[in-house]
């Protein structure tokens, strides 16, 4: 196909698209529940499942999620990995990180809340004796909370 | 070929919402669940129409979809564009006689993304055509411009089309703009990319549309009132704008599938009413004629005549249409379900005097149209 | 929900050379596999009826609703076209929009087509854009994801970690001897079990060598009617069972170690084909497998081995190459990931199985053969069987 001597080129661009997303009843009062260093989750009348972050609906059941609880803030790994690569938005002074999915005590589901901290987890095999399948942890709060998904700095290992 | 029948559907308001994408999808369908009396699980599958990902900021839109469309552990797919290519998947799906009942969702939340034409200069290809700044109005205002000069439509003749949509969209709830509106105010308001007009062309909207199908059988179950699926057809054209002549689209020969699929003739006297997808004015002038409901050229004598309008001899857009609200990817399957509620007699205010046995719904977009589909729906 | 009114048959499949191919322009990469389907099957595009398209999210290449700009390289123009994109399971979604359109009788013959280019653009930062930025802003990119699972799964059955190394590490050997017999593939390169099992971590317990390569692809396959099928090709492959299920959006709503998707789209596909003992009567597997550890789990959620126990299977060598039912022969997603195109290509290469078209990749007597993909946040999967009877 290509018969003359030229090497096919490349362009570089750059794309940046801005949104402004609506957060809604549910997800605005979850938020509120941060701001107090609550956290608030929804119940289902029909499968009794209480779930975090707080739903409008039941997935399953599809019925409204109206009943709001107030969860623990302490709860069992469920999951957990040990992420040592770079990848868009998360740079090398970032890593190594361990984020965690948790079952926190008086709900029905696991949430990937975020990170476990508190001890050295750049130390793989330190990290792999601390963090166990079944093991507890509790949230540590950002002094400042702010209202969003990252005012949970952490999360600490109780057992 | 089995018989494939829309059991009944439900549409959000085009206003922006406050509610989160999430709660603003659940409510349609929970809507159309509760009006059938059946629940989520019992549906055999779930077809949904999401944006790309530039449309609504979210990649693979099934993951986030999923809950609020009903399908957990439902056979399920996703249509991207115009959610009348989702329609047509699902009534495949029924044809095929796999499933007795499919449902349909579209979702967009426009108060939530930047404007269409950011997204829509997004369609070019990197190379040739975005460094030149086409979107779909700079391409639509070159369709226009053509249109003018080959058959001497007037400025007038399209912005009629905007004081009668626009019209008619003060009787109906959903619609998302309101506005008495008067040829002046069209002719006097700014030349954005000239020869169109800022009223010439559509808003941004949010809308959902839930839509439940059914095979035949299950249909008559379903509801006294199914409204049949008689035709659809669908067509792609050619990427550059330069290799087409912009008058002669793929809409004709998405038309001519769907009229010989439900065996119309004579469309212009056989279909009692159309909701015919109209982002910018000038557009519907010219697919009436793409679909035979005129002669070609004939566009802006048709509009003259009171042809289209509400209490006319063929009504468009008795719902006001895409310039009265305009969710870019449900708007095509808004097109099928208003076209469905005036068979139905279903409408509301915007309800047409005149008994609806056949309708016509078409979808479009890309640059002039790059894609068109056309469903016949019937009594 | 009944069993499909029409037959539906493979009738041709192409591929292109898979790997970095920034000597072709996207359309032209797509434009390379459309040309070996239609050598394969003989026919031209006047043949066609209808096209069906498929990829990832634009955001992986840059241009949104891509279905316009590829329109001519997918021949699409005059023609009825379906964009289905479900993510990671688009190449099985894609094939299943054709089946379904030829099985309703509207379509004698559909071109599917999938598609990536996933050098164009940044993979990962697309699939960070799956997970909404007010709920989980946080949710790390694909390998932090499957990653998570692998050790759910693990946790859950209380599985060995040694062990389930090792078993991955095989895994890893043999899809990667399998790629060197592919000479498409992507990456092609023998790998021991040492060096999987000591590969830097990216994501524990994923190492290096667990993991797919991004690669710049395209796969097309034509489905036709009983009718056409028999009047054009030799040897059709046909559709036995397909199934498609989802899960919800946030992960930890359901179990994933027991991974409900799989299962029920799986079971869905044996009950149409008529199959009950998967393992026996299933000849060769391709399976969607971006992570070794995937693979373990989906051997078990197919029902090719009773939960928990796939590593004590892979490690008696059952799924390897001489072993009962072998998988992945092509070298599978650990090899290839031109994601779009991705779920096609295990079709594809089931469709070639089962009419003894696969070349050095034959598994002996093939007859019966799964196909699957997954995608989403541990949320989708898709199963279809081909089979060389009707
Ligand atoms: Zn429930």
């Amino acid at each position: 196909m290509n018969k003359r001597n030229e090497k096919p080129r490349t362009l570089k661009s750059v794309l940046r698209i801005p949104y402004e997303m609506a957060q809604g009843p549910a997800w605005t009062h979850f938020f509120e529940g941060f701001k107090q260093k609550k956290i608030l989750g929804t119940k289902c009348n029909e499968c009794g499942r209480v779930l975090i972050p707080a739903r409008p609906f039941c997935p399953r059941c599809f019925e409204p999620m109206e009943e709001w609880v107030e969860v623990a803030q302490e709860g069992t790994i469920v999951t957990w990995s040990y992420v040592n690569y770079t990848y868009f938005g998360v740079t090398a002074d970032m890593i190594p990180q361990v984020p965690v999915t948790v079952k926190l005590d008086g709900t029905d589901c696991g949430w990937w809340g975020g990170l476990i901290g508190g001890f050295d987890v750049k130390n793989f095999d330190l990290v792999n004796k601390k963090v166990k399948v079944g093991g507890r942890i509790k949230a540590v709060w950002r002094d400042k909370v702010e209202g969003n998904m990252y005012d949970i700095d952490h999360w600490e290992i109780i057992k | 070929m089995r018989k494939v029948g829309i059991v009944d559907v439900a549409l959000s308001p085009g206003v922006g919402s406050s509610l989160s994408l999430m709660e603003f999808t659940y409510k349609p369908v929970k809507e159309v669940l509760d009006k059938v009396g059946i629940k989520r699980n019992e549906v055999d599958a779930y077809v949904m129409a999401s944006s790309d990902v530039f449309h609504s900021g979210l990649s693979c839109a099934n993951s986030f979809d999923i809950d609020a469309t009903g399908a957990f552990m439902k056979p399920m797919a996703r249509e991207e564009g115009d959610s009348i290519k989702a329609f047509i998947y699902a009534s495949l799906r029924i044809m095929s006689g796999i499933y007795d009942t499919v449902m349909v969702v579209t979702l967009i939340k426009g108060s939530e993304h930047p404007d269409n034409d950011t997204l829509t200069s997004c369609f070019a290809d990197p190379f040739y055509t975005r460094p030149l700044g086409i979107q779909e109005t700079t391409a639509a205002a070159m369709q226009k411009r053509l249109y003018q000069k080959r058959y001497g439509i007037t400025d007038e003749q399209c912005a009629k089309v905007v004081v009668k949509n626009l019209g008619n969209a003060l009787r109906n709830q959903n619609a998302h703009i309101k506005k008495r509106v008067t040829v002046e105010d069209v002719l006097n308001s700014k030349k954005i990319c000239h020869p169109l007009r800022a009223m010439e062309c559509a808003p941004k909207s949010d809308g959902v549309c839930a839509m439940l199908l059914a095979s035949e059988e299950k249909a008559r179950e379903l509801t006294d009132k199914p409204v049949w699926l008689r035709g659809f057809g669908s067509s792609m054209d050619t990427f550059y704008l330069g290799d087409r002549d912009l008058l002669n689209t793929q809409l004709k020969n998405a038309a001519s599938m769907a009229y010989k699929m439900a065996g119309i003739k004579n469309p212009a006297k056989e279909i009692d009413m159309a909701e015919i997808s109209e982002p910018y004015a000038f557009q519907e002038l010219l697919r009436c004629e793409e679909l035979g409901l005129c002669s070609q050229g004939q566009g802006g004598s048709f509009i003259d005549s009171g042809a289209t309008q509400m209490t006319g001899s063929l009504p468009v857009n008795p719902s006001g249409g895409v310039l009265a609200m305009n969710p870019y990817v449900p708007r095509g399957l808004y097109r099928v379900a208003e076209s469905a509620l005036q068979i139905k007699g279903q409408a509301g205010e915007h309800q047409i005097d005149k008994k609806v046995n056949t309708a016509l719904a078409h979808g479009s977009y890309g640059f002039c149209g790059q894609w068109h589909g056309v469903v016949i729906l019937g009594n | 929900m009944g069993r499909m009114g029409r037959a539906v048959a493979v009738i041709g499949t192409g591929q292109t050379k898979h790997g970095r191919r920034d000597d072709v322009s996207y359309p032209d990469l797509v434009r390379e596999a459309i040309q070996a389907v239609f050598e394969d099957a003989g026919i031209t595009i006047q043949d066609v009826d209808a096209i069906v398209y498929g990829s990832m999210p634009s955001m992986m290449e840059g241009v949104a609703f891509n279905h316009f700009y590829m329109a001519d390289a997918l021949r699409a123009v005059g023609k009825p076209l379906l964009r289905t994109e479900t993510c990671g399971s688009t190449g099985q979604s894609i094939a299943q929009t054709g089946i379904y359109w030829v099985a309703s009788g509207m379509a004698d013959i559909v071109l599917v087509v999938g598609s990536e280019k996933q050098h164009e653009g940044d993979a990962q930062a697309t699939m960070m854009t799956i997970p909404d930025k007010i709920t989980l802003p946080m949710v790390g990119g694909a390998p932090v994801a499957f990653s998570m699972q692998s050790r759910e799964w693990m946790g859950y059955f209380n599985i060995d970690e040694a062990k389930a190394r090792e078993a991955a590490a095989i895994v890893s050997v043999d899809c990667h001897d399998g790629g060197l017999n592919n000479p498409l593939a992507h990456i092609q390169m023998k790998v021991t079990k040492e060096e999987v099992m000591n590969a830097k971590i990216i994501t524990y317990p994923v190492r290096l060598l667990d993991v797919c390569p991004s690669s710049d692809g395209a796969c097309a396959v034509l489905f036709a009617s009983k009718d056409k099928a028999r009047k054009i090709c030799k040897k059709p492959a046909w559709v036995k069972g397909m199934g498609f299920r989802g899960e919800e959006y946030y992960t930890g709503d359901s179990n994933k170690a027991v991974w409900q998707s799989t299962i029920g789209a799986a079971q869905e596909a044996y009950k149409q084909a008529g199959i009950t003992d998967p393992r026996k009567e299933l000849d060769v597997a391709e399976i969607y497998n971006p992570f070794t550890y995937h693979e373990l789990m989906f051997m078990e959620c197919l029902g090719l081995c009773p939960p928990g126990e796939a590593p004590d299977y892979v490690i008696d060598g059952v799924f390897s190459p001489d072993g009962e039912l072998p998988c992945n022969p092509s070298g599978g997603v650990l090899c290839t990931n031109c994601i779009g195109a991705t779920g096609l290509i295990r079709l594809a290469e089931a469709a070639r199985q089962v009419t003894g078209k696969a070349g050095p990749m034959q598994v002996e007597g093939a007859k019966l053969a799964l196909s699957h993909a997954m995608g989403g946040l541990e949320q989708f999967n898709a199963v279809t069987i081909i089979g060389s009877k009707l």
